[in-house]
């Protein structure tokens, strides 16, 4: 089957952007978890 | 399919990879418990080494069995046999040894309520000892079926030295889960935090050798299809599990990881991710066990039974469904252009922290830039999907180049490398200002030229 350039930019797109916006979610979720937690009021900074 | 063994020949396949591979682990536990001086995980260790000898006794018994079976047929090869039973029996009258002395020494710490160094150091040696007799049984005991191994290179389509590979290498994660699992157990259990970590670290490390296991395990497709008595229809049915052991793989190793590295900023575990890691790590177990069991029948006919039922259709199942996909455009460019962005998050994140370890940016502590490193782990798990489906597209020709191999080998060192950064407590406590010490810098290098490595690897795949 052959595919229009518009069709093959679009799964580019849609795929990458997908892979990306879970990827960045779950490092600012991992990195939010541990501010939360973080011993003496919230900050790993002091660490 | 059968996973309850039914023949001596049979049961010798399963139970002899424990004391081999498995002593492999039980060392690198014990070790750990050197290095952190833990008492619970030394006595734990003695445990695992006394069982570890006990199950020395149903390897020979199921071996000297299998070896009357085996005489029977044509292809194998007395002398490899002789040869093997030799080395077996020496290497598995050591262990017996080894797990003696280990008990002994439980049972005198009782009464003397310490663990005596010159004990403790005398089953290190007999163990390490023993290991090297085992390496050697193991080896020709592999060659006894193996027949591939002894065919002319000429006529293959992948290079020997990939099958080789593979059949000692996908034992370790099976294997090496089974530890973890009983020794993470256990630290529940015990509420021990070396423990713990220690289980984390090779639950993180089975998952990081699943990436070579799974890469050689399609060369040896290539170098099995066309011999005579090997059913491309069971080496699919292998390859689909196999495939879902990587998924279960990735999923166990990125939860342990992620509680490492939590526990780095906040110096506790979460039990509801602890317990995660708990059912991913039994599931996932479950999928190895079957994965295992499709590959043995590939090439061991003496473990198949009546009532088997083994698949006969070459193009049944996932894997050449896949095979058929990404070989559309359509699919095939994304995952590529997926590719080149993980390589970018996993270089990236790579640099930055190594960059501070090796002396820039001294204005941050370590504990700052540790804190990106998930980015870098999100890159390896996208790399390693899109990477499976790029060798799906055409897996003969990648098997084959040049660089290849060396990519592959620098994926898994560049990658338990870096597990260094979330486990040493010198470089944690570098603050801002400081130099890292000198053995994180070698860390650091090993990880940048690793990783710069499997980036041009993969890149003149193409050209060489």
């Amino acid at each position: 089957m052959e595919y229009g350039n518009t069709a093959i930019i679009f799964m580019v797109v849609a795929v990458v952007s997908c892979v990306l916006a879970l990827s960045f979610f779950g490092v600012y979720y991992l990195n939010k978890i541990v501010d939360q937690n973080a011993p003496e009021g919230g900050s790993v900074r002091k660490t | 399919m059968h996973l309850i063994p039914q023949s001596s020949s049979h049961f010798h396949l399963l139970v002899s990879i424990f004391p081999s591979i498995g002593l492999i682990f039980v060392l690198g536990f014990y070790a750990t418990a050197f290095a952190a001086d833990n008492e619970p995980m030394k006595r734990s260790c003695l445990v695992l080494f006394a069982i570890l000898g006990l199950l020395a006794i149903p390897t020979y018994v199921s071996g000297d069995r299998s070896m009357a079976v085996l005489s029977q047929d044509a292809k194998i090869s007395q002398d490899l046999m002789t040869t093997h039973f030799g080395w077996g029996i020496t290497s598995l009258a050591l262990l017996v040894l080894t797990g003696a002395t280990a008990l002994i020494e439980l049972w005198r710490s009782r009464r003397a309520e310490r663990l005596s160094n010159d004990a403790l150091h005398l089953v290190l040696g007999l163990a390490i000892v023993s290991l090297a007799l085992m390496a050697i049984a193991g080896e020709i005991g592999w060659e006894i079926n193996h027949h591939e191994l002894r065919l002319d290179p000429a006529t293959q389509r992948t290079p020997q030295a990939w099958s080789h590979a593979h059949i000692i290498l996908n034992h370790f994660p099976t294997v090496g889960f089974v530890f973890a699992l009983v020794v993470y157990i256990a630290a529940l259990v015990m509420n021990n935090v070396v423990m713990k970590r220690a289980s984390l670290v090779l639950f993180v490390i089975c998952a990081i050798l699943g990436v070579p296991t799974y890469v050689t395990g399609a060369a040896s497709m290539w170098a099995l299809t066309g011999v005579p008595g090997i059913s491309r229809a069971v080496i699919n049915a292998h390859r689909d599990m196999a495939l879902l052991t990587l998924f279960g793989l990735a999923f166990t190793g990125v939860t342990a990881w992620i509680e490492l590295w939590r526990f780095r900023h906040l110096g506790r575990f979460s039990n509801r991710s602890l317990y995660l890691v708990v059912a991913f790590a039994i599931i996932t177990l479950g999928v190895m066990a079957e994965t295992g069991h499709r590959g043995g029948q590939i090439n061991h006919p003496e473990i198949r039974v009546a009532i088997d039922a083994l698949p006969t259709d070459p193009k049944a199942g996932w894997s050449p469904a896949i095979e058929s996909l990404i070989n559309h455009v359509i699919w095939f460019v994304p995952w590529q252009t997926v590719h080149f962005f993980g390589f970018s998050l996993i270089f990236g994140t790579a640099l930055a922290v190594s960059l501070r370890v090796l002396g820039f940016w001294k204005s941050m502590p370590f504990s700052a830039v540790h804190r990106i490193l998930p980015l870098g782990v999100f890159g390896v798990v996208m790399n390693v999907f899109s990477g499976m489906l790029i060798l799906f597209a055409d897996s003969s020709r990648y098997l084959n180049a040049t660089t290849f191999a060396p990519k592959i080998a620098l994926i898994t060192i560049g990658a338990i490398a870096v597990l260094y950064f979330s486990l040493s407590e010198r470089l944690w406590t570098v603050k801002a200002g400081e130099d890292a010490p000198m053995s994180a810098k070698w860390v650091a290098a090993v990880v940048l030229l690793s990783w710069a490595g499997v980036i041009m690897g993969g890149r003149l795949i193409s050209y060489v």
